[in-house]
Formats: structure tokens, C-alpha cells, sequence
């Protein structure tokens, strides 16, 4: 009988600063050349979830197994995780070429190998005739390009990506979303990526982990995780208006909450602030407890001014546990 | 009319005080010494006389010397400061300014505590008397000023590295020892480079040390200036040689003046995160280890200062020294009191500080406002400096003094010395927090309709105000702890603590000698704790 083992596999990782708890029994495991995103606020410990991954920061506890080998006291260089940040953190002094080649030189592969890599990830993020530039003659998008190159260069068990197009202006992330995924799907090379854009990471993932305060809420598909929150928190973060349902606590997307009547069994609430996003309408109110809610619409109503009183209602909602709803404050 | 630019009023004091008060004396000086030393060909022989010649050479051995020591010592220690986190770390940093603060005389005293005639070490360690005259107590004088620049370079260096690079080296699969190469080995040694070549022209200009540890055998091209034109009355000789010290240290001056704005960390940057320091990691223990043996060698000759003013002596008890300084004796040996010396440190020091602010000011600002002009401003502003309290002191005397009208206006020429060997020091206090400003709470106050220089005052001074009182209390101690300038212009009416410090140890009263450099020292760790509990940071 064979024993299914994970390629990276985290077991109860926790890591504290100063005595304050970072992560708490972060338990998850990926499979081999697959694209898993974290996405959470910040300070909910995704930067030192990686750091701690590639050794940078020593957990307190816990273990992580990378291969089906425990590597969690190996010293950073020989783990063979390959770690990007937001900051690209080139080597000011080399080339484009040199600093793609710099791992493949230490490993001391022969001239031949570091330049079939060097070339061949050069051509897979389209970086031909930058090989001679210098960082500062390159824009942000070709910063993490060379970036990445240089990580894959190194041909490491798995990449870990913190945040690293947080810098980049939207239309330009979106194409080197597709690039940056291309790029390792054509290696087979894993890779976690961490980022607090919901969007991003619903988007880039094959699965997508939930963290808050230190604690992984949830793993699973972007689908799954997106349909079905788990929490009120989670309701929020992923962009539902948390409510309080007839038979306990709801979230409601915003282009599922309606203005009128009292259906949903909803509560009153005063339009707060009335824009349009082009083809939609986006109304923010404030319920009397004083949460926010948001509601998407293509036709709004006449009379929608700031300071209206309006009730709402809504057909599609997703149940929350009970506890947790009461408990979380109100999403702003 | 051509209207004079906003940035020429920012310059223009600093730049007309230094010419004034610096360069035209100093210009003058070497035309005059020249045309009576009877012209370029005089010149050779001068510089080639023995005695000229030997002190030329003994600048270039004591100064290399020292900063190959000092960089030997200070480098390991100053990875320590700049690489870990550790207990007492940023209280330490800031005590590292204290011994360039402090008069060169105390530290020489200091020397002399430990291993001179009756030194504190020589009844365990005889052998030690060898670092108690001599080249090895000049450089020994050298290092314990000087360790410190060096340590605080380095750690400036050590900090301007980026960690992100060094964690990225690591993911690519670099050892520790490769990061320190490809992340941490450049920034350091530009710093420890920086250091060993401001130690290399403090210790081949040094005055006070081979004046007192050695004599003439060992006298520097400064002290040798000094003792041609008050002992050997030849100031025509000693101008000569004046100009040729300047010959000889322009390039190393303007080496340091280039490695030091490589060095400087981008304005408003957030320091990395450190390590701490575990006792697992045998480097962070060895580096421990040096930087606890320096600071004993260092604290220790400090410390023997205090003890030796502290020690019964003569006919008094316990802290008698400070009963002799205070004494009748010593006011008849010295002409002045004890107070008249304190009052005259304190006012000189505090006139010369308010100056180097105000004129800072403009500067900073002027230098803030165009990066580029730090460089030509800089060299502008250390050439006196580079000039040495002597010359400057020298030229000053021959130049001003009888324009001013003889001894009565002698003050005014201690506290104008005092200014321009505080200015570059000073300015740099000022200048990175303005660099490091940004732009917009200032540009919003001219579109609310204030005038620049409105706007600067409401705007950005404001901000800076702990940059200035840094700044100040920098030029204060360095006003306070000048020697060499103010020992070649005073009259006894003006004796400060450090002149009279040289006076009694000249004539071997040194446990008074002791008592005063005790009091030099308390002064600066004042100010040194004025900086730090005003969470204050001095950068050279």
C-alpha cells in the first residue's frame, strides 16, 4: 500500500516576536508544482510564515518537511527555497545576465549550463536584450522579472513570493500575473505566493489559504474558499457584508444586498455615500449598530442621497457560525 | 539689476565666514612666507632642512601607524555594532563619540596614568612602560581617539547594507561568508576606510601628543610649525612648511571627503533589522570578545584619568587634586583662576557653537535643497580642517590680530577658530535630517502663500530642531575640548581648560593636570548625556 506524501508539508508552525505570538500551529501541505496563495491583512504573519519557510526567522515550534525531509533547523542556503520579495532586492552592481547567473555560478555549474539557464529564462520572461542593463536602467516590471529569473535560476524545491507586485501599477500586474505563473508552471516548480489582494490571490491561486492573526483559517479551492467563508472575518475580508439573518448570522455579497421593504428580515440603515464605478453604482451605508455595508448595483433607485433612510434586504446569503459573528466587530 | 539667488543668500555667510576667517589669512600666510622665504626655489630647501624633513616623516609614520591599527581594531567591532542586536548597543554607539569629543591632552594624561613614570599598570606589568613614551604612546593616544571613528564608520557602513539583499543572497544558495562578501564586506570597509583615513590625518597632525609623550624627535609637521614660529621665532619657515602640510594632505582630505559621501545612508531610510547576538554563533562571540577588549583599553585610560584626580595627594586627602587646581597656587602658576578657566570654556564654546549653527543652517538647507553642491561645499568647509588648528590659529594671529587691534580682540579670535573647526561637523548634523525632509509640508506652506524663506522657517525648521540641537551640542564639545588653535592664540587671561590642562602637565604637576582633564571629562559626558537622553544619534 502506497503512503501519499506531501511535497512541502508545515505542521503546527508557530513563531513568536518578543514573547507575542507571530503564527499560531500553522498546519498546511502542498503538492508538487503547485501554485498555493495565503492571502490575509497585514500583521496576520504571512511575510514571517515565508521567512520562517525559507529560514530566515527560527520558529518556536513545529516543523517543516520539504521532499519528505525534515528541513526545519537547515541553515537558509542549503534549503533550496528560493524566496522573492516585495522589494526585488537585485544586486546593484551586476548586469541583468549577472545576477540571473549568480546562483548557477555558485552552484559551479560549467559556462555552458549557467548560459543555456541564464538564456533560456532570459526567453521565458521575456527579458532578451536587458541582459546588459544595470537595475537602475529597468523599470519595476522588469526589476521582478530579472527577479524571478534569478530565484528559478538557482532551480529551487519551491518559491516562496511575498507580496511581490504590491509595487506594480494594475494593468502591468495583471500581465505579469500570467507571466510569473507561466514562467513556474513551465518549470514545475512550486511556489507560495502571500498577498492581501483578495483579488490576486483568488486569481493566481490553485489554492488559496486563509490567514488571520497568525492562525490559517482555511485551505482550499479559490471557489471554495470564496463561496463558503468560513467566519465573519473571512466574510469580510473576502468583500460580503456580514448580517444578521432571521435565523442567525449571514454574509451577503454587495451586489446581492437590495434597498427596500423588509424581506430579508434586514436591518434599517442611513445611505452613508452614493459613486459610480462606471457600469455599476457602489452605495456604502451604516446600519444603527454602526457596520458598514456595502451595495453594487446597476440600477440604483431615485432618491438615493447621503443621509436617506433606507431598510435592507437580500435573497442569496451564505449562513456564518453563530459565535463568530457576535464576537467580530463591525467591517469598515 | 541682477537679483542675488535665493541659494546664494544659503551659502553665502558660511562661504564669506570661512574665506574670511580661513582661507584669505591662510592664502596671505603662504604668498607672504613665500616671497620672504625668496621665492619657489627657497622653498625645497625648507621642506628639506633635517628637522623639517624628520617631522614630515613623522606625520606619515604616525598617521599611517595609527589607522592601520585603529582600522585592525575597530573594523571587527564595528561589524559588532553594526551586524547585532545587543543590550546597551545604542547606549554604547553613542558613547563612542566621547573620547573625539575630549581634548587630545586627556587621553595623552590618560597614557601617562597607565604607562608612564609611576603608572598604574608598571607595578604588575613592567613591560607595559614600552606604550609610556615614545612613537608606541603616541600611536597608543592615537588608537583610543581614533578606535571609536573607526568602530562608528564601519557600524554606519555595517547599517547602510541591505539585509534584503543578504536574505536573497542566502535563498540563492550563498553561505553566510559569501553574503558577507557580495552584501556586507563593501559598505564595511568603505566605512573602515573612511575612518582609518580621518585617523590617518588626525594622527599625522596631532599636536599634543608628540608634543607631551615624546619631543621634538617625535614632532609632527604641526607641532613642528608651532615650535618654528613660538620657540624659534621663524615664521617664515614655519609658514613654508604650513603650505607644504597642505600639499601633502590634500589628496588623502579629498579621498575622505568622496569615500564619506559614498558612505552616507539614504536620508529617512529604516534601519534593518539586526540579529541578536547568541552565544551559538561562534563569529558573534568573537566579535563580542574584540569589541569588550577595545572598550576596556579605551575605558581604562579614561578610567585612570578619574582615578589619578581622585587619588590623595600631597597634603590633601581624597580629591585633593581638585583642591590644588582650585588653589591660589595654581591661579599664580596659571594666571587665571579655576573659574576664569571653566567661564572661558564655557563662553568660548558656546559662542563658537551658536555660530556654526546659525551659519549651518543656510548651508544644510542650500545643500538639501541640490545634493550635488555637498561636495565642492564640503571640501570648502573641512579645508580648515585640512589646514590644521595650528596654520589656522597661526594665520588667524598674523592676519586679524593687528587689523583688530592686538591682545584686547584676542577672544574674538578663539571663538572664530573655535567656529570653523566646529562648521563641517556641525553642518552635518543638519544637513541629513533636512536631506531627509520631505518636501511637501514646505511646498504646501508656499501654496498657502508663504515666501520660501517663510515657508522654511514655519515648514521645515521646525522639524529639524532636534538636528539642531545635536548640532549644537556637537560644535559645543568640540568648542570646548579645542587645544591647539586656542593654545597658540591665548593670552593667560584667556586660558581654557584645555591650555591649562597642557600648562600644569608641562610643568609635571600632573595630579592637577589630572583634576582638570577630570572636570574636561565630565563636561563632555554632559553633553554626551544631553545627546543620548534627548535620544539623539551624532554621526561624524
Amino acid at each position: 500500500m502506497s503512503t501519499y506524501s506531501p511535497f512541502l508539508e508545515v505542521d503546527r508552525l508557530s513563531a513568536a516576536w518578543d514573547g507575542l505570538p507571530v503564527l499560531r500551529a500553522v498546519s498546511f501541505s502542498i503538492d508538487p508544482g503547485e501554485f498555493v496563495v495565503l492571502l490575509g491583512p497585514n500583521g496576520s504573519g504571512k511575510t514571517t510564515l515565508l521567512r520562517c519557510l525559507a529560514g530566515l526567522e527560527k520558529p518556536t515550534s513545529g516543523t517543516i518537511r520539504l521532499g519528505g525531509e525534515d528541513v526545519t533547523s537547515l541553515p537558509t542556503h542549503r534549503r533550496g527555497i528560493g524566496l522573492m520579495f516585495q522589494d526585488p532586492a537585485l544586486f546593484p552592481h551586476r548586469t541583468v545576465y549577472e545576477n540571473i547567473a549568480y546562483a548557477p555560478l555558485l552552484q559551479r555549474r560549467t559556462r555552458s549550463e549557467v548560459e543555456t539557464e541564464v538564456d533560456g529564462l532570459v526567453s521565458l520572461l521575456h527579458l532578451e536584450g536587458f541582459e546588459d542593463r544595470r537595475p537602475d536602467q529597468l523599470s519595476g516590471g522588469e526589476r521582478q522579472r530579472v527577479a524571478l529569473a534569478r530565484t528559478l535560476a538557482a532551480r529551487p524545491r519551491l518559491v516562496l513570493l511575498d507580496e511581490p507586485f504590491a509595487s506594480i501599477d494594475v494593468e502591468l500586474k495583471a500581465e505579469l500575473h500570467a507571466e510569473f505563473r507561466q514562467a513556474l508552471r513551465t518549470r514545475g516548480t512550486a511556489a507560495i505566493h502571500v498577498t492581501h489582494d483578495r483579488e490576486e490571490g483568488l486569481f493566481l491561486g490553485d489554492r488559496v489559504g486563509l490567514l488571520f492573526d497568525g492562525s490559517l483559517e482555511v485551505v482550499g479551492s479559490p471557489a471554495d474558499v470564496f463561496e463558503h467563508p468560513r467566519s465573519a472575518r473571512a466574510a469580510r475580508f473576502l468583500g460580503y457584508n456580514v448580517l444578521d439573518g432571521p435565523s442567525g448570522p449571514v454574509a451577503v455579497r454587495a451586489e446581492d444586498l437590495e434597498i427596500g421593504g423588509s424581506i430579508g428580515g434586514g436591518p434599517s440603515a442611513v445611505v452613508a455615500a452614493v459613486g459610480t464605478l462606471g457600469r455599476e453604482t457602489l452605495v456604502i451605508l451604516r446600519t444603527e449598530l454602526g457596520e458598514r455595508l456595502e451595495l453594487r448595483t446597476v440600477d440604483p433607485p431615485d432618491g438615493f442621497r447621503p443621509g436617506a433612510p433606507v431598510t435592507v434586504r437580500w435573497q442569496r446569503s451564505v449562513p456564518l457560525p453563530r459565535e463568530e459573528a457576535s464576537g467580530a466587530s463591525p467591517g469598515r | 539689476m541682477r537679483r542675488i539667488s535665493g541659494d546664494a543668500w544659503s551659502t553665502g555667510p558660511v562661504v564669506a565666514f570661512v574665506l574670511a576667517f580661513a582661507l584669505v589669512p591662510v592664502a596671505i600666510l603662504f604668498a607672504t612666507a613665500v616671497r620672504e622665504a625668496g621665492g619657489w626655489n627657497a622653498i625645497g630647501s625648507i621642506l628639506s632642512s633635517p628637522l623639517n624633513a624628520a617631522s614630515i616623516n613623522n606625520s606619515l609614520v604616525q598617521g599611517a601607524l595609527s589607522a592601520v591599527l585603529a582600522v585592525a581594531l575597530g573594523y571587527p567591532a564595528g561589524i559588532f555594532f553594526g551586524r547585532y542586536s545587543w543590550p546597551g548597543r545604542t547606549v554604547l554607539r553613542s558613547l563612542l563619540i566621547v573620547p573625539f569629543l575630549l581634548p587630545s591632552l586627556v587621553v595623552v594624561l590618560g597614557i601617562l596614568d597607565l604607562f608612564g613614570p609611576g603608572g598604574l599598570l608598571l607595578s604588575s606589568t613592567p613591560g607595559l612602560s614600552f606604550f609610556g613614551t615614545g612613537l608606541p604612546a603616541i600611536v597608543a593616544a592615537n588608537l583610543v581617539f581614533n578606535i571609536p571613528i573607526v568602530i562608528l564608520f564601519t557600524a554606519t557602513g555595517c547599517e547602510s547594507a541591505s539585509v534584503e539583499l543578504e536574505e536573497t543572497v542566502a535563498t540563492l544558495g550563498g553561505t553566510p561568508a559569501r553574503a558577507y562578501r557580495e552584501v556586507w564586506a563593501g559598505p564595511t570597509w568603505v566605512g573602515a576606510a573612511v575612518g582609518g583615513l580621518l585617523t590617518f590625518l588626525f594622527s599625522a597632525l596631532s599636536f599634543a601628543p608628540p608634543l607631551v609623550l615624546c619631543g621634538p624627535r617625535c614632532y609632527t609637521v604641526e607641532a613642528r610649525i608651532w615650535s618654528l614660529d613660538q620657540v624659534f621665532l621663524d615664521p617664515t619657515s614655519a609658514g613654508v612648511l604650513a603650505l607644504g602640510l597642505v600639499l601633502l594632505f590634500l589628496l588623502p582630505t579629498i579621498a575622505y571627503l568622496w569615500l564619506l559621501s559614498r558612505l552616507r545612508t539614504i536620508p529617512g531610510r529604516r534601519p534593518p533589522a539586526r540579529p541578536r547576538v547568541s552565544a551559538r554563533d561562534p563569529v558573534a562571540v568573537g566579535l563580542a570578545a574584540e569589541t569588550a577588549a577595545v572598550a576596556l583599553g579605551v575605558g581604562a585610560v579614561l578610567a585612570s584619568v578619574i582615578y589619578r584626580a581622585l587619588q590623595p595627594t600631597g597634603g590633601g586627602g581624597a580629591g585633593g587634586a581638585y583642591g590644588a587646581l582650585f588653589s591660589s597656587a595654581t591661579t599664580a602658576r596659571l594666571g587665571i583662576s579655576a573659574f576664569g578657566m571653566i567661564g572661558n570654556s564655557l563662553f568660548f564654546a558656546t559662542v563658537a557653537a551658536m555660530i556654526a549653527v546659525l551659519l549651518g543652517i543656510p548651508a544644510g538647507y542650500a545643500i538639501a535643497r541640490r545634493p550635488s553642491r555637498a561636495g565642492g561645499l564640503g571640501l570648502l568647509l573641512f579645508l580648515p580642517l585640512l589646514l590644521s588648528p595650528v596654520v589656522l590659529a597661526f594665520s588667524l594671529a598674523n592676519f586679524w590680530r593687528p587689523l583688530l587691534g592686538g591682545e584686547s580682540t584676542i577672544w574674538f579670535l578663539v571663538i572664530v577658530s573655535q567656529s570653523i573647526l566646529a562648521i563641517p561637523f556641525a553642518l552635518q548634523s543638519i544637513e541629513i535630517p533636512l536631506a531627509g525632509l520631505s518636501p511637501s509640508v514646505r511646498e504646501a506652506a508656499e501654496t498657502l502663500g508663504a515666501t520660501p524663506w517663510g515657508a522654511f522657517l514655519d515648514a521645515d525648521l521646525p522639524r529639524v530642531r532636534e538636528g539642531l540641537t545635536t548640532a549644537g551640542l556637537f560644535a559645543f564639545a568640540i568648542g570646548l575640548g579645542e587645544f591647539t588653535a586656542t593654545y597658540f592664540l591665548v593670552t593667560p587671561q584667556y586660558t581654557t581648560l584645555p591650555v591649562a590642562l597642557y600648562r600644569l602637565a608641562d610643568a609635571r604637576q600632573f595630579a592637577v593636570a589630572d583634576a582638570d582633564a577630570g572636570l574636561l571629562l565630565l563636561l563632555s559626558l554632559a553633553v554626551f548625556l544631553a545627546l543620548v537622553l534627548g535620544g539623539r544619534r551624532v554621526d561624524l
